[in-house]
């Protein structure tokens, strides 16, 4: 239309044509306007939703992966799957395609048009465009190597900066503020270098390829006022094959962007799909569910052994057996590293558990559906994590729904209810992070009101009052053995008084139960037990001579 | 998450004030070391700019002198003239790209060495109420968003101002009328353009910060994995995951929509101007007013001319995150020192001197207590300047020299706060304590922490080697290694002193830790040695050792220990028994027993019946 509003200009009725063109022109430009507000909108408002999609698979999938998963892969290596590989898959679907289908059609219709006005003239233009195409790849290969080799300095800064403030204290007690900031200097000098690099790599690739887009224009300004000159060509095809030209000069730009991200999405995309490979647990129980059987033990171990995946630690568990009556208490004991925590965590099923080696009310846990072993153990770890979250919504987390009646009274059995009335909302105050930090003793008590909260049949708690002092954990455990209602209770702790209390005691000793019995028994018999136990108490016979 | 890499998603709150005068020029202040590349920057920024507009005027004089009149005459030359002017342009584009990055990265690494250097200096209660993941994002994220400021924001904007200025100049001298004409539009873009930059700014903000809560959520759950199959609630945490992913999903599409009316909106109102320039121009050449390369050399100026406009609304956008995180990088940068890295009023009384000279000196005199705590009251600060829950309430105690202090009592009784007192982390509110007679804030910071050893109760290692972490201590490493008993089990290993440790010393065992962390404190032979004895349990083995390794390093070293093994309370000078911020009972553990008061109760608990 430009070309024949600029026709009409040295035409001899041009007003009239001029008028026309001009009132098409803008027509075209709402239409044109309409047309990519919709397709724009369209496509990537779809690729917004696939992205949630994809986020949400992902999400339920990994969360139902087995914790050998989380073992081997670092939190750093799933969240960047989770975050920019799921992003990056939408810059491919979203911005990728949009501009990429957008390429096409300029490329396509542009070509069309400014070959209509000359053909020779659209050869020579195009001279240039594989060029810049393959330009842009190259930089946005070059782009991607620098950007990582900075984005690696840049962790490197990071990890820096957070040991120093994590070890601050030692940092000033030992004077070396100086040190650690020469050590920060250099690693953030490290990180200014590669960044350097990113930029020139960039202003350089900008530079280049406006001089190459025009070299283009310089060649049809050229050719194209010959063409004029001598008449094979008017001046408003060639005004507005420059217009043509200048617009597929963005496009052409870009498709090098494109390629790369399409690249990039593809690789991301391949990581996603690693996870979204590796199978969950097994959750479908058999067929036939195991029935209960009257006498059985309610939780019977029959030789079993386990070793963690990529070992070379050998076997953590050698052929374990005993058996826990309903209501029974039962410790157990061990030196770090006996295999105490990886007992609680097959007995949760947390790792797969050998079939024919863990009776519930004698049914085979490896038999049973996932969700019903689970429910019928509640477990205390070593490690008290919470969310941040109310404390209700904590405490309740074991629940479907949350019943505060319940936390109240399992917080208040875990001794933690009058520190929680203290605070600001009482239970519903909101903890970590965002809210109220707790101290190691109140995260422990509040883990312990989680556990007695969900309601399982088999309490596990696992070395998880080793921040609460003495006092206090005695009280705890009167509790929890006087309203536990039947409840089952295996515990581990290091300190030796609290396990008076129990029916039994476990010794484990590198991975082996060694001795079994009561609190007397195990003395008389002067074996690992009376050893832990006289280690402890050397001191205080020393002292009664 | 100790090890691997961390991610910190923590919600900042955005604040949104205007421009801040005295905070941009605060900022460009920072500019001023580089003035030479910035004039250059600017020097560049102008001549590619005069080179880029001379462009389509040279395009006008082919068309009224080569094409018009139909003259080959000069076409060549014209043509060679464009092209020198294209890669003068582009020139002057990549140095003035180059030097704004050098000056921005130059920048920001001034401003992150500026604080790291304060963040040393700060005192440990601003870390106490500070997360670790906050400090870093204003090291990073914080510091990243001024760079941009600076290299895409501020002289990106002098460059838009300065190309839109040059056109609008050019096309007045070419035709004010036709100028008029094509600038029709401009008052309608701007309305539309500041219209939908308050809802895309408004959205964009929404979006990051529900994606933050996103992030957040993710990060708990993969990190706490366990406790969630552990309670069976993979399906409850995906439910609520699906309305973190939906909230930020549907933030994410409004912001699309939004997007989706702006661009094709600016380049309707482009090819309004464009039509109507034709439209006017076209008449105006039939009239012979004006010349028909001037109405291309419009047409061309036009299309440079709305591309910026674009880029002006996005740099406000820049340009309003920078400020409001320089805003929260100057307060860190001013905030107060700790009280120890500022000069004594005494200018210096108490200059450094050498062990052995102290030695002499109090040989001569009558010596005073190694250790003095006289009614020290003490609370640990809150954030917003007023003062938590006292902790300590009057407490008094002395150890001389050579004898070891074991300080127990129930979990909250202020036993760590008191050596915390003692290394002068904080400030007392009330009382003296006083370290060979002289009071800790008198003396300077590098010889009051020189003259002690720390030994915390979580053994951190700074990530390096065994030998590393322990030359942080000082220079006696040999002796140091011998009796902490590092160098038993290190010769065991391949690499020996020169194993790597891991992020903070995750490589090793904790009682292996531990050992470490005593040869450290050694390393210095410190006059005083301070020590929050571990509470997390080891196996019976390396209790032993570090039982040993204990016994050694305390006798006859002046020590403050906060004591939890028994050993060590047995082999102590004196107990000190602490109950709800004072010091109860004073004695050794016979006197103690037989005094049957809080320390017997104690005793009792902990390792059962007397």
């Amino acid at each position: 239309m430009i070309r024949e509003a600029i026709d009409g200009i040295s035409a001899p009725d041009g007003r009239g044509r001029v008028v026309r063109a001009v009132s098409w022109m803008v027509l075209f430009a709402f239409l044109h306007g309409g047309f990519r507000y919709f397709g724009r909108r369209g496509m990537l408002v779809t690729a917004r939703r696939v992205e949630m999609r994809l986020r949400r698979d992902l999400f339920a999938h990994v969360i139902r992966l087995p914790l050998s998963f989380f073992g081997r892969t670092p939190t750093g290596d799933v969240m960047s799957r989770m975050t920019n590989d799921v992003s990056a898959v939408w810059l491919l679907l979203g911005p990728g395609v949009l501009t990429l289908v957008g390429t096409a059609i300029t490329y396509v219709l542009g070509l069309l048009f400014m070959a209509r006005i000359s053909v020779a003239l659209t050869l020579v233009a195009l001279a240039v465009a594989p060029v810049i195409v393959v330009a842009s790849r190259e930089y946005g290969k070059a782009f991607h190597r620098t950007h990582r080799k900075a984005q690696e300095s840049l962790a490197a800064m990071n990890a820096a900066i957070q040991e120093n403030v994590a070890g601050i204290r030692l940092v000033k007690a030992y004077g070396l503020e100086g040190q650690e900031e020469r050590r920060f200097r250099g690693a953030s000098r490290d990180y200014y270098r590669q960044n350097v690099s990113v930029a020139r790599t960039s202003a350089a690739f900008h530079g280049a390829i406006g001089l190459l887009a025009g070299l283009g224009v310089t060649l049809v300004l050229l050719l194209g006022g010959w063409l004029v000159i001598r008449e094979r060509l008017t001046l408003g095809g060639f005004v507005a094959f420059n217009a043509y030209l200048a617009m597929l000069s963005f496009p052409t730009m870009a498709l090098g962007w494109v390629i790369n991200l399409v690249q990039r999405g593809g690789s991301a995309m391949g990581r996603i799909n690693e996870f979204l490979g590796t199978p969950a647990e097994p959750r479908e129980p058999l067929l036939v569910p195991p029935r209960k059987v009257p006498d059985a033990p309610f939780l019977e171990v029959r030789n079993l052994s386990f070793a963690y995946e990529g070992g070379g630690r050998g076997e953590a568990l050698r052929g374990v057996s005993f058996s826990l009556r309903k209501g029974e208490i039962a410790g157990l004991v061990g030196q770090t590293g006996s295999g105490k925590s990886t007992l609680f965590s097959l007995l949760l099923r947390l790792y797969p558990v050998p079939p024919g080696t863990v009776f519930l009310e004698g049914r085979d846990a490896g038999g049973l559906p996932l969700e019903e072993v689970r429910r019928a153990v509640s477990l205390v770890g070593q490690d008290p994590f919470l969310f941040s979250d109310t404390i209700l919504a904590n405490v309740c987390f074991g629940r479907d729904l949350p019943d505060e009646q319940e936390a109240r009274r399992a917080v208040s059995m875990a001794r933690f209810l009058a520190e929680v009335e203290e605070m600001p909302d009482g239970v519903h105050t909101v903890i970590g992070e965002r809210g109220v930090s707790l101290s190691g003793g109140q995260k422990q008590r509040a883990t312990i009101a989680r556990a007695l909260c969900a309601g399982g049949e088999l309490l596990l708690l696992d070395d998880a009052l080793s921040a609460v002092d003495s006092e206090t954990e005695q009280e705890i455990f009167r509790e929890i053995l006087s309203a536990r209602g039947g409840k089952t209770v295996l515990f581990s702790t290091h300190r030796m008084a609290s396990l008076s209390r129990c029916d039994r005691i476990l010794v484990l000793v590198e991975g082996r139960i060694v001795e079994e019995g009561t609190h007397d028994e195990l003395l008389s018999r002067r074996g690992a037990y009376f050893d832990l136990y006289s280690r402890q108490m050397i001191a205080r016979e020393l002292e009664a001579t | 998450m100790s090890n691997g890499t961390e991610f910190y998603f923590t919600e900042d709150r955005v604040e949104t004030r205007g421009m801040d005068v005295r905070l941009l020029r605060r900022l460009l202040s920072y500019l001023s070391p580089h003035k030479g590349l910035l004039a250059a920057a600017l020097g560049a920024l102008v001549l590619g700019t005069a080179c880029q507009l001379a462009g389509p005027y040279i395009i006008k004089l082919v068309i009224d002198r080569n094409i018009t009149p139909r003259v080959l005459d000069g076409l060549a030359g014209r043509v060679a003239l464009f092209l020198a002017a294209l890669a003068g342009g582009m020139g002057f584009l990549y140095l003035q790209m180059f030097a704004v990055s050098i000056i921005g990265q130059r920048v920001i690494l001034q401003i992150r060495a500026e604080m790291f250097g304060r963040l040393q200096r700060l005192p440990v209660s601003f870390f106490d109420r500070t997360p670790t993941g906050r400090v870093m994002t204003r090291l990073t994220s914080d510091v990243e968003a001024l760079q941009e400021l600076i290299s895409s924001g501020l002289v990106s904007t002098v460059g838009s101002v300065t190309i839109l200025v040059g056109i609008a100049a050019v096309l007045v001298w070419m035709d004010a009328r036709l100028t008029l004409v094509t600038f029709a539009v401009l008052p309608f873009l701007v309305l539309f353009v500041e219209l939908l930059k308050k809802f895309i700014r408004e959205a964009n903000r929404e979006m990051r910060r529900k994606l933050a809560r996103l992030n957040a959520f993710l990060q708990e759950h993969v990190t706490g994995v366990d406790v969630v199959k552990a309670f069976v609630q993979e399906e409850k945490s995906g439910r609520e995951f699906d309305v973190h992913n939906d909230a930020y999903s549907a933030e994410s599409i409004r912001l699309t929509n939004f997007y989706s009316v702006y661009f094709p909106g600016v380049e309707l109102f482009a090819s309004v101007a464009v039509a109507l320039l034709l439209w006017q121009g076209g008449i105006r050449v039939i009239a012979g007013a004006v010349t028909f390369g001037t109405l291309v050399a419009f047409l061309e100026y036009a299309q440079k001319f709305f591309a910026p406009i674009k880029d002006v609304s996005d740099k406000y956008n820049i340009l309003q995150s920078a400020l409001a995180s320089s805003e929260r990088i100057f307060q860190i940068l001013d905030t107060e020192v700790s009280p120890e890295y500022r000069p004594l009023p005494s200018g210096g009384k108490s200059p450094l001197r050498p062990v052995e000279e102290r030695g002499r000196e109090r040989a001569t005199q009558l010596p005073p207590p190694a250790i003095e705590f006289r009614d020290v009251w003490f609370s640990y600060p809150k954030g917003d300047g007023e003062q938590g829950e006292t902790v300590l309430r009057g407490v008094s105690f002395t150890l001389h020299e050579g004898e070891t202090g074991a300080i127990v009592g129930a979990t909250g009784a202020g036993k760590t706060t008191v050596l915390n007192l003692l290394c002068r982390f904080y400030e007392i509110s009330r009382g003296e304590i006083r370290l060979f007679g002289r009071d800790v804030r008198e003396i300077p910071r590098e010889e009051l922490r020189g003259m002690i050893s720390l030994v915390l109760q979580d053994p951190f290692l700074f990530s390096g080697t065994i030998r590393e972490n322990v030359e942080a201590g000082g220079a006696e490493l040999g002796r140091a290694l011998g009796v902490a008993g590092v160098s038993r089990f290190a010769a065991a290993w391949e690499s020996g002193l020169a194993t790597q440790v891991g992020e903070r010393g995750g490589r090793l065992s904790v009682g292996q830790r531990q050992l470490v962390s005593f040869a450290r404190a050694l390393a210095r032979d410190p006059e005083v040695l301070v020590l929050d004895e571990a509470t997390s349990s080891v196996d019976p083995v390396t209790e032993h050792e570090v039982q040993a390794a204990l016994g050694k390093i305390l006798s006859g070293r002046t020590s403050l220990v906060v004591a939890h093994r028994l050993s060590t309370i047995l082999s102590a000078d004196r107990i000190l028994v602490m109950h709800r911020g004072k010091v109860r009972e004073t004695g050794t553990h016979r006197e103690l027993l037989a005094a049957r008061g809080i320390y017997h109760r104690l005793y009792t608990l902990q390792f059962g019946t007397p």
